[in-house]
């Protein structure tokens, strides 16, 4: 980089550019003015290197002209901004404002697609009632501990709503604040069940995926697998009629014998900080490994879908809700045994 | 003499010096009083300074009648611990009982516009918290965090005080962690290190706002009206992990009970030699999620000038002989 004003002495190393002014002043009167001179017109030349290289920021500004004063300040915060950013967005990938990160969910993608064809060689039914466009309510039956359905079940809606983005599949407060799984799955995509989630994500144009029994269809014991638990999370009914989403009832099947959960143990489960250990046949026996899933055969059903309107929702909070997530739950049930009944064997 | 009249309390804060010089800058003709224990190096040369010992019993009665002197039309109370201290007692006598002085003095003096600092280290960080809290969610705060305890109580007193007083303005302004080039205090000294220890298992979305943008944020709460509480925080959030690999930093994840054990034997941050605070006080804030919902900040002031990643790496990159606020 040439010095325009000829000036040797005050910056030898023509690529080193003091990014304090004042450290480059030197001490005498009399060569400050060539010492700032120089300076300003190596800046001048960074800044111009910095505008070359990235296109959009070369039609910012007019060049300055040479008469008015350096605004040293402005300068100098502009090119520190710059300098500091420059660079960053290759290393970043985006991070949305919920925490999943986008690079990651496409890096998993043949993981997922593994998984969903030829491990848990899923097979879906009922895919028309998946609506095309705008946001949708998914509600679905929850099984097995860790939350693989989620997991897999937003991107089978992806699939089956062929190129629009995945809904966002929420997790119990208990889980998701879990270490380990609250890193791990608010990256993939995972949020917390609570409506004030669900109101914003609607909001912004995203599907939600949820699983109104909560964790108590987490932790029930295999003996009881597809035995559709209580629903919770009675708010979704109030929040679809806000805002004016459809919801979809849907029946995973599969899930269950994915993770099968012969017994809960509540003895040494407390020296981890857990409410309890899973017993399943092959965790903790098989030590970490015991915790993959096994390949059940999976069925997922749609169900039609329930409209705000269709139930008389003038009164959300009252007993129309209460309607609403009865028959929601009939829904899911009779979409469960239906996978059931057309499933030939679990592991076939 | 057509300048307002301003009153700024905790000009030995950044915050304190820095307000001061930017509303006296502000016009032509505004006149600036800036109180606290000692006038501050660097404080703008025209503004006038005046003694003030907030924990004094009489310092409601002699700062309503310089108040009233000066026909201060705007105060900005920053005097507020920057970093916890470890007399519980004195934090609580300057921040609480010092904001209850300061409050009364500007009923004497029928102050037209108030402004309180706040934090939304009040909205506490809990499992359950979703993932955008606005300004209507309860206040939590940490029980083992004295200075956000102090923070709710100063926040109650000042809405008792603002429905006394209908005439007058309160802003509060809830701001998250700030940072910036010059700004340090107990939380960016964290930051600091090139280790920075973390809650095992834990990599909670942080939200920063930069220093600009929040003394922007108070010199425009105390130049016009803006009643009500407002969030006041920076766009975009950042896992904590995120933020230390763009910073080159490493982390440390260490469970609960070594970061107790660090805050007791450590002498650092926590503990009755640090900050008067067990240490699970600092560090569930990088536990669980606590992020406030902007809109409504952003609305009434305007755009910031910097997200939550560019003030981290602006705070990152700068200097590392920024002064002690």
């Amino acid at each position: 980089m040439s010095n325009s004003d000829g000036a040797e002495d005050s910056a030898p190393n023509g690529n080193v550019i003091p990014l304090r002014p004042r450290q480059a002043t030197p001490e005498s009167g009399g060569s400050e003015a060539e010492a700032l001179e120089a300076l300003r017109g190596a800046l001048d030349d960074l800044r111009r290197k910095i505008r070359a290289r990235s296109p959009g920021l070369a039609a910012e500004e007019a060049p300055r002209p040479q008469s008015d004063p350096v605004d040293w300040f402005g300068l100098f915060d502009e090119l520190r901004t710059r300098l500091a950013r420059a660079g960053l967005r290759e290393r970043t990938g985006e991070i949305d404002e919920f925490g999943m990160e986008t690079d990651l969910v496409e890096r998993m993608r043949p993981l997922r697609e593994f998984m969903a064809k030829r491990y848990w060689r899923v097979a879906m039914r009922g895919t028309e009632f998946v609506p095309r466009a705008g946001p949708a309510i998914y509600v679905a039956n929850r099984s097995g501990l860790l939350p693989y359905d989620g997991w897999i079940f937003a991107d089978l809606v992806r699939s089956a709503r062929e190129g629009t983005e995945a809904p966002r599949f929420m997790v119990d407060e208990a889980l998701i604040t879990l270490p380990f799984l609250q890193p791990a799955l608010t990256r993939m995509g995972g949020v917390l069940a609570c409506p004030e989630n669900a109101r914003r994500l609607l909001a912004a144009g995203q599907s939600v995926v949820i699983f109104p029994e909560g964790m108590r269809g987490a932790i029930k014991t295999f003996d009881q697998r597809y035995r559709l638990q209580g629903f919770g999370h009675r708010w979704l009914a109030a929040v679809a009629a806000e805002a004016g989403v459809p919801v979809i009832p849907a029946g995973i099947v599969g899930a269950e014998e994915a993770q099968p959960m012969l017994f809960r143990s509540y003895g040494p489960a407390w020296l981890l900080g857990l409410p309890f250990l899973p017993m399943t046949p092959t965790f903790p026996w098989l030590g970490p490994l015991g915790l993959l899933p096994l390949p059940s055969t999976w069925r997922v059903g749609f169900g039609r879908p329930l409209e705000p309107g269709s139930l008389d929702f003038e009164d959300p909070a009252g007993l129309d809700s209460d309607a609403f997530i009865g028959v929601l739950r009939d829904r899911v049930e009779s979409l469960v045994e239906t996978g059931r009944r057309q499933r030939i064997s679990p592991w076939s | 003499m057509n300048g307002a009249s301003y009153a700024v309390t905790g000009v030995g804060t950044f915050w304190g010096r820095e307000l001061a010089g930017r509303l006296k800058e502000r016009a032509e003709g505004n006149r600036v009083l800036a109180l606290d224990l000692h006038r501050p190096h660097g404080l703008e040369p025209g503004v006038d300074f005046q003694y003030l010992d907030l924990i004094d019993t009489r310092a409601a009665q002699t700062l309503g009648e310089t108040l009233r002197a000066r026909g201060v039309e705007s105060l900005v109370h920053l005097a507020f611990r920057q970093s916890p201290g470890p007399n519980l007692a004195l934090d609580h006598a300057l921040e609480v009982e010092g904001s209850r002085a300061v409050l009364d003095a500007c009923a004497a003096a029928d102050v037209a516009r108030v402004v309180i600092p706040s934090t939304t280290m009040l909205y506490g960080p809990k499992a359950g918290n979703p993932n955008f809290l606005t300004q209507s969610w309860p206040l939590a705060g940490h029980p083992h965090a004295h200075c956000v305890q102090n923070r709710a109580e100063v926040e109650r007193l000042a809405a008792v005080w603002a429905e006394a007083h209908p005439a007058s303005a309160v802003s509060l302004i809830r701001s998250c962690w700030a940072l910036g080039a010059r700004f340090r205090n107990y939380v960016t000294r964290t930051f600091e290190r090139p280790v920075v220890s973390t809650c095992l298992g834990h990599d909670p979305l942080l939200q920063f706002i930069h220093e600009e943008d929040l003394l922007g944020i108070y010199e425009e709460a105390a130049a016009t009206a803006h009643p009500g509480i407002f969030n006041a925080v920076g766009r975009g959030v950042v896992p904590l992990s995120r933020l230390l690999a763009l910073a080159g930093k490493k982390r440390l994840p260490l469970p609960e009970a070594a970061l107790e054990f660090l805050g007791e034997h450590g002498g650092g941050r926590a503990g009755a030699r640090g900050n008067g605070d067990e240490a699970s006080g600092f560090y569930d804030y990088l536990r669980y999620l606590w992020v406030a919902d902007g809109e409504l900040g952003w609305a009434e002031f305007g755009e910031p000038r910097y997200s939550t990643q560019e003030a981290w790496v602006d705070f990152v990159s700068s200097d590392e002989q920024a002064f002690e606020s």
